[in-house]
């Protein structure tokens, strides 16, 4: 119990830390943008009655949901190259972050489209709009609003899970922690502090959803 | 204008339409009623092929648009409109933008076109100043109309109504009937599939009394309400009026 707490170990590094946060933000902002663009056609792949569409986005959805990231990083800083050259470290972390993101948003983006009442596609198709059609004017704009909600659980969660590309050597915020507590020796503070600057950016978004999650309910 | 021929359906093995064959002409406006679960509702939804019949054709002025290959569905759906028993309104647009969407993207029409078109329609089933309101502000009846101005502005040669008040509170039930009997009245094409005989009477030039995915027996108002000649339909007459 004689371990004394040095502060200013935190302090001192502070700065080197906000990088990493800030790398750390970046990273899931592309990812989850990435992902909601990936995550919108194959939701919309994972509804659609063509067998060929249905079963790849099926198959994809599937092996990202069913492997751990850290495989599917591995896979692609150290497999790909075998077909395409040496991937630079960031670049990886974008493809797998990106990808992996997409996966789930897909499922979200699924569970919106059959969340909405089926009239609203009969409505559509009745009045002769082509199913894409139906799709783009009547369905998508309202799952909008549903899909709100989890996106921004899955923005956490990604934000949080994002630490793993720290293993190829990206300086995201859990590197510089490890970085700075492995030259100081000063682990308890520096990890402490590496919490809450995740606590601090991960806050915000759940009031944020929360509070749609409230607007939300008193719409409907 | 819309003909059947030994028209088949079933869900699953349960055989809902056993062989319909029939004939709407234009200008007719033809009243189906039955029991719950005799097919009339899948009837109808085959007409515009919501539902796919597994057997038997169907011909709308003359085309056979069972057959997938000759005809696009998209563009014959667009000339049949259809109100749903629960309105199926978009929620996410106010009227005016639910009754203009399909005429400026199937259409195609220009914007003015479809506005001044999409007011005409509320005028005529009376809520033009509703315009703007979204529909969950509106009550069921309301709701009906609007989803009735929105089938009628892609000017469709025939509308098909599934029970189109048997989600409506008692008091605004007149208010939808009284709509649609305008338009029996202008020579507007109709299919109704409905519980309210009154109207039936009154409106439809004939009624079709189904039953176990037949036509039991079928006439004018007048004499099948007053003098049916089948059983079961004097049975779920006698149990109805």
């Amino acid at each position: 119990m004689g371990y004394k707490w040095d502060l200013s170990v935190i302090v001192r590094f502070l700065p080197v830390l906000l990088q990493g946060a800030a790398l750390t933000i970046q990273l899931t902002c592309i990812a989850v943008g990435m992902g909601i663009l990936i995550g919108t056609f194959v939701g919309i792949g994972r509804v659609s009655k063509n067998k060929l569409i249905f079963t790849l986005s099926s198959i994809y959805v599937t092996f990202i949901r069913g492997t751990p990231m850290l495989v599917q990083l591995y896979l692609v800083y150290f497999g790909l190259p075998a077909y395409f050259g040496t991937i630079p470290p960031l670049m990886a972390a974008i493809i797998t972050l990106s990808v992996n993101s997409g996966a789930y948003v897909a499922e979200i983006v699924r569970a919106g489209i059959q969340s909405i009442d089926r009239g609203q596609l009969e409505a559509a198709r009745s009045l002769g709009m082509t199913y894409p059609q139906a799709m783009r004017y009547v369905l998508i704009p309202q799952t909008f609003k549903r899909i709100v909600p989890p996106l921004g659980n899955e923005f956490i969660a990604l934000l949080k899970d994002s630490s793993i590309v720290s293993v190829i050597a990206l300086e995201e915020l859990v590197r510089k922690g490890s970085m700075i507590a492995g030259r100081t020796f000063r682990a308890f503070e520096i990890w402490t502090a590496v919490a809450l600057l995740f606590l601090f950016m991960t806050l915000p978004i759940t009031q944020l959803v929360n509070y749609a999650e409230r607007r939300l309910k008193q719409n409907d | 204008m819309i003909k059947t021929v030994d028209l088949q359906k079933s869900f699953g093995s349960l055989r809902v339409l056993n062989g319909i064959t029939n004939e709407v002409k234009d200008g007719e406006v033809v009243c189906v009623i039955g029991p719950s679960g005799s097919g009339k509702s899948t009837f109808l939804r085959c007409l515009n092929l919501l539902e796919i019949p597994d057997g038997g054709q169907i011909y709308f002025d003359g085309v056979e648009i069972t057959d997938r290959k000759k005809v696009d569905i998209n563009q014959i759906r667009a000339e049949m409109g259809m109100v749903f028993q629960r309105f199926n309104l978009f929620p996410h647009m106010n009227v005016v933008d639910n009754i203009c969407l399909a005429p400026l993207k199937v259409r195609k029409c220009s914007r003015e076109e479809a506005e001044a078109r999409a007011y005409d329609l509320l005028q005529k089933v009376g809520l033009k100043e509703k315009a703007l309101s979204y529909p969950d502000t509106l009550s069921g009846g309301q709701q009906q109309r609007v989803a009735i101005a929105r089938a009628l502005a892609m000017q469709p040669k025939v509308m098909l109504f599934d029970e189109p008040t048997s989600a409506l509170d008692p008091e605004m039930i007149k208010e939808v009937l009284d709509v649609m009997k305008a338009l029996a009245k202008d020579g507007l094409t109709m299919v109704v599939v409905t519980h309210e005989m009154g109207f039936a009477r009154e409106v439809a030039d004939r009624v079709m009394f189904m039953d176990e995915g037949l036509i039991i027996e079928e006439n004018t108002p007048e004499q099948l309400f007053n003098n049916p000649q089948n059983e079961r339909t004097k049975l779920f007459l006698s149990k109805i009026l």
